[in-house]
């Protein structure tokens, strides 16, 4: 197996040209794991820990530029009050070697259904960016996502950025799992509220063969509120919104059988999920009209 | 590191929390791991393993991992056929029970998923886990035996052929033909009340944190070898009897040894294997293995079906029990395998005075992992149980769950009680437990709570769980390991050794693997003998220093190995006695001995214990027929078991949207006897909580329905974190069993025993509005839901308590040889 060990971003784009099957490698929580499994054996490593500014961020017309390196401990800690959807699910990852270890980049190349930094990016209209020597180009983020851990990627690109713009409105995030920490997510659900747009975001995990929206949902709910006027003068949701949204949720997964649960419970709790923090950041919301979300986690 | 200054006599040694002596050198890292070991001209061993669960071995190719680069030698189970013999089993339960053939490594048929079919000896750990890669082995499908009640139709498929049956044995009691209560059938036939349960226990894994490992030395007179075990004496022996090697030509040493649990009371197929390649090679032999190898090889605990009938009147009155019990036994007999489900028998009953009581149990094969004794080894099971029926009776009745057991329990002042099933329990205080444990808890405050939140409908139900446990522990009086057909004695030894300078070793023939018992051993006999604590010095866990022990497991320990050496101290001061007495040329009647020193009665004048080990050392001026030195030595068979018990308290948030279960708090009261150190107390309770607390809401060794095990990894195989645990209250109440001098009666399982059932109660008990009378452990959020919704699984195969990264799905984890599973 060759270990390619770049020091620069450009030599890195240039080794995975050369190299088109090189498995990329940056915490490694993911790809070490399946090498011990061999459910994986490259016949290259490309070593992104090496280039310093990929596990930097950056702020460019009122967008967040987060490197693909960047561990989720200084995701959390950097960027948590601007990003509290991200921050809470980032929060929920691992163990705190792991967050130490574990970036989104990697998050997202491996492309899991059940990746815990998926849903909030969904929830809040995410841009990755993808380059090659060719040249740089922006993917929304549920274009990124084609199947069961596969995405967009063209063999010689790798991922450079998210971009994100923070949040105007209440985020929040929530996972159900068998134990509390060290667990792969049964199901997740994000949403986040954009009053500037007057929209509500949401994202799905382990719910389908990739990451989703629930884009019924976020129309409904976001028509409802729109058409009632609540944006500018929020007030207590009815139940039968929360219910119809919690249903749309729902309706938008195509879960499986699987290790970890029944596709009938995973539909079940979406909703549960949905409805629950639907409550929550729209309490939030009716309260701190211009607060930017929950840091703490659900 | 600065020892604490003692002065005798400030404080008491029994019942001071002295912080652990060992630690300081296990925290920085100045640890003897086996695998630390490294010797001249060391192999290491990998071992390849059976992806599949049934199979005849058509083949094996292993030429082209012959040639690869550093390897010395592969075997198959052919090429030790002759020499491995038959892994023992040292607990015939019955005298018809069926015993299949156990080589350590498979030879023509493999019988489940981690079998050893091959090894390689290599120059390094790295090209002997290459060279298993290039082993091919065919395998030819055979039928796969998985479920116990199947296992038993007469057109099932066998697990082993030979023996005509999946039926191991079945070991019966009966209260009325034991004369020690009366008829269970006419009991439950003239019941006013009946409650009949099935209960699963699942089957789990004991997760020590040290991986097995160990090393054979075959170049001195001795075969020398290292082991990450529990039971270093048993292991010799046994390994004598096995190979029938010459037992003095066999030392075991058991260094130091990260947990067990029970998972190392074993001997392991690759314990004589290693020992066979080394004899063979001539060469020291080194095996360590992967996590992923220790789920799936290293034995497995629980995995029961019990079925029970309860009996009571109207009032509460318990009048009948009858438990019915499948066994898993997996695919082969270890060591004690037969015997866990028996060591329950005789503790269904518990605390109640149940005037009838029928037990059996029917041991089966599968195709699956051996099972065999994990913390509590039988007695959880049986607790779980009876506290999950007294629950389920006060239901029925409409009764408080204290109330019930209160109307049933033994009273203190009936100690010495004479139970149903035959045992004498020497004392207890179950009253002072649990009203300590009422107090504690807030019991009546969270009924009340639990009532508004019934009467508001609150998405989050509140539940309160009781268990108030006793177990038998202690093992084990001789004569009663005798009449259960167990193999071997229950006693222990130690040996008291006063140096020319007045500091102290003590030998003891348990085998400590993260108790703290050099340090409670030092306490001992630092109080008995009245020298400072840290002239003690405590060896254990090697047969050539250690010579005579039956090892740690069983809450054995302190209540066995603790008490002889006291006894071993008491020998030394008689001995003492009568040489102080002629150096200060008076009666041994006006001698009396205190805080090390002998005084004379009356009088100023004295000799310290240090001044008579030198002088018998010396041996100058001996009395007549008094041989030199302070050595003396005792075995200690207890005449009973002890019987800790206590009260446990647990309160449950259960989200009745989610099914998520979250205990709000724990308290439990144990009474474990006198207490040597209350802070190893504290942590045995801690621990054994948190193992108790995982069999209700995480753990389970999960099977495919070809047999392969789905929850080999930490990430699958869900050991709770310290994120999933409430803080515990924990305090004790101490009646002192009469069984040995300390008063002791052991702690290292009782958490485990008590807490299951507390945390199921409470689940249950806060669905119950909702008609929901079991939840099938582990309590996960999904099978909480179900119970609930009524909704039954969605397809058959999904198992529901793995953490999902599916990492078995290729007989991955382990080695399984270059066709990997094919058939």
């Amino acid at each position: 197996m060759d270990f390619l060990r770049p020091t620069s971003w450009r030599d890195a784009l240039e080794a995975k040209a050369h190299h088109p099957d090189a498995t990329p490698i940056a915490g490694g929580t993911d790809v070490m794991v399946e090498i011990n499994f061999d459910h994986r054996r490259p016949t290259s490593l490309l070593d992104l820990t090496g280039i310093d500014e990929l596990a930097s961020w950056s702020e460019h017309g009122g967008k967040l530029r987060i490197g693909a390196g960047l561990p989720y401990t200084r995701l959390i800690d950097e960027l948590g009050d601007r990003l509290p959807g991200l921050a809470i699910a980032a929060r929920t990852v691992g163990s705190p070697q792991i967050r130490n270890r574990g970036t989104l980049g990697g998050n997202l190349a491996s492309a899991s259904p059940a990746g815990d930094g998926h849903p909030p990016l969904l929830a809040s209209g995410a841009e990755v960016e993808v380059e090659s020597v060719r040249g740089t180009r922006l993917l929304p983020v549920e274009e990124f996502f084609t199947g069961v851990k596969r995405h967009a990627l063209a063999s010689d690109e790798l991922i450079s950025a998210v971009h994100i713009a923070p949040a105007t409105g209440a985020q929040q995030f929530s996972k159900i799992g068998t134990r509390n920490a060290m667990v792969i997510a049964v199901c997740t659900f994000a949403i986040a509220l954009h009053p500037e747009r007057q929209r509500v975001g949401t994202g799905l995990g382990s719910a389908a063969p990739t990451p989703l929206r629930a884009i019924e949902a976020e129309e409904f709910l976001s028509g409802e509120l729109a058409d009632s006027g609540q944006w500018d003068s929020p007030r207590p949701l009815d139940d039968s919104v929360v219910r119809q949204f919690g249903d749309l949720v729902a309706r938008a997964a195509s879960p499986i059988d699987d290790v970890r649960s029944t596709a009938d419970y995973r539909t079940h709790a979406l909703g549960v999920m949905a409805r629950r923090t639907l409550g929550w950041v729209w309490d939030e919301y009716r309260n701190h009209p211009s607060s930017t979300g929950r840091p703490e986690c659900a | 590191m600065t020892a604490i200054p003692t002065t005798p006599g400030t404080e008491p040694e029994l019942g001071r929390a002295r912080k652990r002596k060992e630690d300081a050198r296990l925290i920085t890292g100045s640890t003897r791991w086996t695998d630390n070991m490294a010797l001249p001209g060391m192999l290491h061993l990998a071992v390849l393993r059976s992806p599949i669960a049934h199979a005849r071995i058509a083949s094996i190719d292993a030429d082209e991992a012959r040639r690869m680069s550093g390897v010395q030698a592969v075997l198959t189970g052919r090429d030790l056929a002759d020499e491995q013999g038959s892994l023992p089993c040292a607990w015939p339960i019955t005298e018809d029970m069926k015993s299949p053939q156990a080589p350590p490594m498979a030879v023509d048929e493999v019988h489940f998923a981690g079998e050893v079919v091959a090894v390689v000896a290599a120059r390094s750990a790295a090209e002997a886990r290459d060279a298993l890669d290039a082993i091919d082995v065919d395998y030819e499908d055979l039928p796969v035996v998985l479920d116990m009640e199947s296992a038993l139709a007469d057109d099932s498929p066998l697990v082993h052929s030979d023996l005509g049956t999946n039926r191991n044995a079945t070991w019966t009691f009966d209260s009325a033909e034991a004369g020690t209560g009366g008829d269970v059938e006419q009991a439950l036939a003239d019941a006013e009340v009946r409650v009949e349960r099935t209960f699963r226990q699942q089957r789990l894994i004991p997760a020590f944190m040290e991986p097995r490992s160990v090393v054979v030395d075959p170049t001195g007179e001795q075969f020398t070898m290292w082991s990450a075990t529990q039971v270093p004496h048993i292991l010799r022996t046994m390994l004598a009897m096995t190979l029938g090697v010459p037992e003095q030509k066999i030392r075991v040493i058991a260094p130091d040894v990260g947990g067990g649990f029970g998972g190392k009371l074993q001997v392991t197929p690759e314990e004589v294997i290693t020992f066979l390649l080394a004899r063979r090679l001539g060469r020291p032999v080194k095996w360590t293995e992967s996590r992923s190898e220790t789920m799936v090889s290293a034995h497995h605990g629980r995995d029961q079906v019990q079925k029970l009938a309860l009996s009571a009147r109207r009032d509460g009155t318990v009048t009948g029990l009858k438990v019915e019990l499948l066994a898993d036994m997996g695919a082969y007999l270890r060591l004690v395998s037969p015997g866990v489900p028996i060591l329950g028998a005789l503790m269904f009953n518990s605390i109640y005075k149940f005037p009838a009581y029928h037990f059996t149990c029917t041991n089966v094969f599968t195709n699956k992992t051996p099972t065999d004794a994990y913390r509590g080894a039988g007695r959880p099971e049986a607790t779980f149980a009876i506290e999950r029926m007294m629950d389920e009776l006060a239901a029925e009745l409409d009764m408080d769950p204290l109330e019930l057991r209160r109307k049933n329990w033994i009273g203190r002042d009936e100690f010495p009680f004479t139970t149903i099933a035959g045992l004498t329990y020497d004392s207890g205080d179950y009253e002072a437990a649990t009203d300590r444990a009422l107090e504690l808890f807030g019991y009546r405050q969270l009924r009340e709570e639990q009532a508004r939140r019934r009467e508001q409908g609150d998405t989050v139900q509140l539940g309160i769980g009781v268990s108030t446990f006793t177990e038998m522990c202690g093992l084990a009086p001789s004569r009663v390991l005798g009449s259960l057909s167990y193999g071997a004695g229950g006693w222990e030894h130690a040996q008291i050794r006063v140096l020319p300078t007045g500091k102290v070793e003590v030998v003891t023939g348990v085998s400590p693997h993260g108790q703290g018992h050099v340090t409670a051993w030092s306490q001992i006999v630092a109080e008995r003998l009245g020298v400072p604590f840290d002239d003690v010095e405590v060896l254990h866990g090697d047969t050539q220093s250690s010579p005579r022990g039956l090892d740690t497991y069983g809450s054995r320990s302190l209540a066995v190995g603790g008490v002889a050496a006291v006894h071993a101290a008491d020998k030394v001061i008689e001995k003492a006695k009568t040489i102080a007495a002629h150096l200060l040329e008076c009666s041994e009647d006006d001698l009396e001995f205190s805080g090390g020193r002998f005084g004379v009665r009356g009088t100023d004048q004295g000799t310290g214990l240090a001044d008579v080990a030198l002088a018998a050392f010396a041996a100058h001026d001996l009395p007549e027929g008094i041989e030199p030195n302070l050595d003396a030595e005792a075995s200690f068979d207890p005449e009973n078991f002890s019987f800790p018990h206590g009260t446990h308290l647990c309160a449950t948030e259960v989200d009745t949207e989610t099914g998520a279960v979250r205990i709000r708090s724990y308290v439990c009261v144990d009474d474990v006897g006198t207490v040597v150190n209350p802070l190893i107390v504290e942590g045995q309770v801690h621990g054994g909580l948190a193992q108790g607390i995982a069999q209700a809401l995480y753990e389970e060794a999960v099977h495919d329905e070809d047999g392969t095990l789905t929850t080999a990894t930490f990430a699958d195989y869900l050991v709770p974190s310290a994120a999933d645990l409430p803080e515990f209250t924990t305090d004790r109440t101490e009646t002192r069993a009469t069984s040995n001098p300390l008063g002791v009666k052991g702690v290292g399982e009782a958490g485990t025993i008590a807490s299951t059932p507390a945390v199921v109660n409470a689940v249950v008990d806060a669905l119950r509005p909702l008609g929901v009378d079991d939840v099938e452990m582990p309590c996960s959020p999904q099978r909480v839901w179900r119970a609930i919704t009524g909704t039954r699984t969605s397809s058959d195969t999904a198992a529901e308590a793995g953490g999902g990264l599916g990492s078995m799905d290729t007989g991955g984890g382990f080695a399984a040889g270059s066709q990997g599973g094919s058939r």
